[in-house]
């Protein structure tokens, strides 16, 4: 049972992404691309598990040493802000978390006179924080999704949101005014995994690493 | 109830109880002896030894009678040196001091973590010797091992290795704090964009962006001497190999990784730090490190060095091995099936005489709901006394586990062991 290393992985893109990744090490997780409503699967030939949760639960797990190992978006890790390791940038699933405004509004607006702004978004931490570090006093309104229709309907002026290739914020009417961070995705690990179980940990890491 | 506190009912509390005396045993096996720290401090005394972070998680009020800050201490460390520094200043050294108590920190609101922390530590106080470090890793090694854990690792650091580094680097002080929080997160990438945009020496970049990776075993010594150059670091190096030589000695070796890239408490710590890891338990179980700094606050300069185990962390730890034991039920719950109760007194009286727990059954019911209710309360055996389960001169034992009965003679009873 505690001979399993266990890695817990995000639905979607991400999960082919990781699996290919994987696969460059010796490490066969096709299983969790095919079509079946399993959430754990084990391969016990190579000792290891996946789980396969929510994004955002990543960090979570992760950190209660329910997986030893996590891939998630830097986003994510900025947002929760949790006790983990995150040695391996893992390159993939690359976009920016930007400040975005109506096109009318930023042909006036000037970022550095802003005070007491509104902002919709599924971040309120980073951008609490990231408004805070400006001296600015933001009001958050957290969303869920669809964050780009909050302008729209005048729910706030602006909006904190991931872009990839900007062609959503384009097709709403929007447009970015200040990039926050660019995020990938992160290989992460519980504190207490690294110290018990390091040669293998070290040994994935250290494989992950001779591929970029 | 309010968030971050509980009830321990008599089955955990038991199993407290059980962690508890074991690691009290080992502090005193070792020479400590037991301080008891008061509940209330004064919030600008216990202030001048706490760290920002401990600052902000505790809980504070007014006085009544003297309309002073109170706090309900986060930790008790600062107290100790309070205490040390104040009180036993004259005694001789070293203080070998062992404490066992409940402190308070403020968690985050929806995280309902516990906001009571069960600490048991020891405090080793007037000596700089790397021996003194080593008696406390080995003594965490000994209670971990006591408690029947087998996979666990001590991590040990040592904060000055990363301080000499930094302080020969010439970085300015807000990219220090940048590469401090990505170090502490082994951030490779980060460690690497930040260093990009900083003006400091090729080698010292070599040397801050090898901390994120210089863990492992002791071979991780033998990378580090050959990264760094500065007089400080080596020192280091130097005093973290000394402890390991003795804890070679102490034969815990197996049981220890090293982590020069750890630098949590740098505030507080001065030298090696450490924490304890059990397998499949996703945070540490106990920590601590020296701390050459603290009772000087309190105007009595001593180097010293102590650590403490989280009791409720040891708790869940323990529980995800329900193999290992956890405390002891009871031994017998004695029942009487006769009209006069003084026999069951007197077998009850001699069995607590000869170091066994017994409790009287004193409810008037029949077999089985005895023995239910003995297996409810985690009471090892049923002692029968009268009926007809056994003849006039025998009683009745029944292990509570399996239902297994056995009669035995009354004039054996003072000479089995069970």
């Amino acid at each position: 049972m505690t001979d399993f290393i266990t890695i817990a992985i995000p639905k979607g893109r991400i999960l082919q992404e990781s699996v290919a990744l994987f696969k460059k090490i010796g490490i066969d997780c096709e299983e969790l691309l095919s079509d079946t409503r399993k959430l754990v699967f084990e391969n016990s030939e190579q000792k290891m598990r996946y789980m396969i949760v929510r994004a955002t639960d990543v960090p979570t797990y992760v950190e209660y040493g329910c997986a030893d190992l996590g891939i998630v978006g830097k986003d994510t890790l900025m947002e929760q802000d949790k006790d983990l390791y995150e040695p391996l940038d893992l390159k993939f699933g690359y976009c920016r978390l930007v400040v975005a405004e109506p096109a009318e509004l930023s042909c006036t607006d000037d970022p550095s006179s802003w005070s007491n702004i509104r902002i919709a978004t599924k971040y309120p931490n980073i951008t609490e924080k990231y408004f805070a570090g400006k001296g600015v006093q933001v009001e958050i309104i957290k969303l869920y999704g669809s964050i780009e229709l909050a302008p729209l309907v005048g729910l706030s002026e602006r909006i904190v949101d991931l872009v990839s290739t900007g062609e959503t914020l384009k097709q709403n009417g929007l447009v970015e005014v200040d990039t926050i961070a660019e995020i990938t995705c992160r290989l992460i690990v519980n504190r207490a995994s690294l110290k018990t179980r390091q040669k293998r940990i070290s040994e994935i890491i250290g494989g992950l690493e001779k591929h970029f | 109830m309010p968030k971050g506190v509980t009830d321990f009912l008599p089955e955990k509390a038991a199993r407290i109880g059980f962690i508890e005396e074991k690691i009290r045993r080992v502090f005193e096996l070792w020479g400590f002896r037991r301080l008891i720290t008061p509940l209330l401090e004064f919030e600008d005394v216990l202030a001048v030894s706490m760290g920002d972070e401990l600052k902000e998680k505790t809980f504070r009020f007014d006085d009544r009678q003297t309309g002073k800050l109170l706090v309900i201490p986060p930790d008790i460390t600062p107290q100790v040196a309070r205490i040390v520094a104040t009180r036993m200043h004259a005694s001789p050294l070293p203080h070998r001091l062992y404490y066992n108590g409940r402190v308070l920190r403020h968690a985050e609101i929806q995280s309902g973590r516990s906001r009571e922390i069960f600490q048991a530590g020891v405090e080793l106080i007037g000596l700089d010797s790397p021996e003194a470090d080593a008696e406390m890793v080995a003594m965490a090694v000994e209670v971990l091992k006591g408690l029947g854990f087998d996979d666990f690792k001590v991590d040990i650091g040592q904060v000055e290795f990363f301080r000499g580094i930094m302080a020969a680097s010439g970085i300015e002080q807000a990219a220090r704090g940048r590469l401090q929080e990505a170090i502490r997160k082994k951030d490779a990438s980060a460690v690497g964009e930040i260093l990009a945009r900083v003006d400091a020496s090729d080698a010292t970049k070599e040397q801050i962006s090898a901390l994120p990776r210089l863990f492992g075993g002791r071979e991780v010594l033998a990378e580090a001497g050959r990264v760094v150059a500065n007089d400080r670091s080596r020192a280091a190096l130097d005093n973290l190999s000394h402890v390991l030589d003795i804890l070679d000695v102490y034969g815990v070796s197996d049981y220890l990784t090293i982590d020069l890239g750890e630098i949590r408490g740098l505030d507080y710590y001065t030298g090696i730090t450490f924490e304890g890891f059990v397998s499949g338990f996703g945070e540490e179980v106990c920590g601590g490190g020296r701390y050459d700094n603290l009772t000087s606050k309190y105007g009595f300069p001593s180097p010293a060095t102590g650590f403490a185990f989280n009791v409720l962390a040891l708790l869940n730890a323990l529980e995800k091995r329900p193999e290992l034991e956890g405390g002891r039920g009871t031994d017998f719950l004695i029942f009487n099936v006769k009209e006069d109760r003084r026999e069951a007194l007197e077998i009850a009286t001699s069995l607590r005489n000869r170091g066994f727990t017994a409790a009287r059954d004193i409810i008037r019911r029949d077999f089985d709901s005895s023995l239910a209710y003995a297996k409810k309360m985690n009471i090892l055996r049923l002692m029968v006394i009268g009926g007809n389960l056994c003849s006039d001169d025998e009683v009745y034992i029944v292990r509570v586990a399996d239902n297994k009965g056995v009669a035995v003679k009354k004039t054996e009873l003072p000479g089995m062991n069970f």
